[in-house]
């Protein structure tokens, strides 16, 4: 078995997080919702362009290093792929810097959701508060950085479930074409759905 | 994964706001959350240094912090006005390595950062964290009490990444303390200071 990459062992230290969520708010504070949901945008899409791009083969090539954690689409997330195109995260790479805000500083601020409430409706519908859209924008531009066959990989966020139980599934129109590109059913996506942070899927065109 | 996209985001703000205007975005991030934590109080000295080991502090979310208890700070008349406390760890070194491992090297305005910050504000910094962690402490301090008694910090030594040291030869001399007893807690800690009451007359050095 692979080794499992170095930065996986490591946990940020929690004032860095908390720190990043209240530098978050001071944004908001100057720019509202809107301005906000651009710089969360802008920095998970600056992120990904900061990491190196990749190419790989084949399709099992790329899953392999997904799984491994060795793709710049896993590198913040511990993943298993259910099907060949179905990625499932197993807990938010959020959650602890959540936990830390919630304990050394309070309830977490009305303005993370606010934003999400903003790109739900300008964006995708897809967020629960202002970490998705860094996820869901991060893992879009990270996929268009990397190539199986030729192709350029493509994502699409399938749901999403918070730490506190809260879940967001995407509009009941968009589901049936998305589970059908995953290879699971609605059955299977509510069973995942409830031990899981995130049901999402990769393929190529 | 939060923390890591703070750290991508520092070059295109030092870019758009410039070194300068960086710094003063973190005094306020570090100034926003020591807000945040809320007030403290406390009897003596004793049970604030075992509410400091318990991680019942604003301090604790810095993580494990050591009360060196053994270099008590003490006035013109020999009481005891304050400690020296350290932690082992930088709490910016776990994202410096989570950066490494996923980017793959830090950008070029974490140093610009911290040197502007030397130049200009206090010649102490070894990364752009220093910037938000020695406000974030400065404004703490001013939300704790000891026997109805406000407190004071001051940034005293700090050990980088690379094995760059910095030594306050400011709070050192306010403090009446030896360099060299700093510079040899360095081998062992990465970030050292003083924590006292607030306008307490110390002996001279």
């Amino acid at each position: 078995m692979a080794a499992e990459p170095a930065h996986k062992f490591l946990e940020s230290n929690p004032f860095v997080d908390v720190a990043t969520h209240l530098f978050l708010e001071d944004i908001a504070d100057k720019q509202g919702a809107s301005g906000l949901n651009n710089y969360l945008m802008s920095l998970a899409t600056n992120l990904a362009k900061s990491m190196p791009e990749e190419e790989y083969d084949t399709w099992d090539e790329f899953l392999d290093a997904l799984k491994e954690g060795n793709s710049i689409l896993t590198a913040f997330e511990d993943v298993f792929m259910p099907t060949k195109n179905c990625v499932v995260t197993r807990r938010s790479p959020f959650e602890r810097g959540w936990q830390e805000y919630v304990k050394r500083v309070g309830s977490f601020s009305r303005i993370h959701e606010e934003v999400a409430e903003y790109y739900n409706s300008a964006v995708k519908p897809t967020a629960i508060n202002s970490l998705h859209i860094i996820h869901q924008t991060f893992r879009a531009a990270a996929a268009d950085r990397i190539a199986v066959g030729g192709k350029r990989v493509k994502y699409a966020q399938i749901a999403t479930v918070w730490t506190d139980g809260q879940k967001k599934i995407v509009p009941d129109e968009w589901l049936p074409v998305l589970l059908e590109k995953a290879g699971i059913s609605r059955t299977q996506l509510n069973m995942l759905l409830r031990n899981n942070a995130d049901v999402w899927l990769l393929y190529t065109e | 994964m939060l923390d890591v996209a703070l750290v991508s985001l520092i070059q295109d703000m030092s870019e758009k706001a410039g070194v300068d205007g960086t710094i003063q975005y973190w005094q306020r991030v570090g100034e926003n959350l020591a807000r945040r934590i809320g007030k403290e109080a406390y009897m003596g000295w004793p049970s604030f240094n075992v509410a400091l080991r318990e991680g019942r502090t604003g301090y604790s979310i810095e993580g494990d912090v050591i009360p060196l208890t053994d270099l008590a700070i003490t006035d013109v008349d020999g009481d005891v006005v304050g400690y020296i406390y350290a932690l082992k760890q930088c709490v910016f070194v776990p994202t410096i390595l989570r950066v490494r491992y996923s980017v793959g090297e830090l950008p070029r305005a974490d140093r610009a950062v911290a040197e502007e910050y030397n130049n200009s504000v206090h010649d102490i910094a070894v990364c752009n964290f220093c910037v938000i962690h020695e406000k974030f402490r400065e404004e703490v301090a001013k939300n704790i009490t000891i026997a109805g008694q406000q407190l004071e910090s001051l940034l005293l030594a700090t050990r980088g990444f690379t094995g760059e040291t910095k030594i306050s030869e400011r709070n050192l001399k306010k403090l009446g303390i030896n360099p060299e007893h700093v510079r040899s807690l360095l081998r062992n800690y990465e970030c050292v200071y003083a924590i006292m009451m607030k306008g307490v007359k110390l002996k001279e050095a």
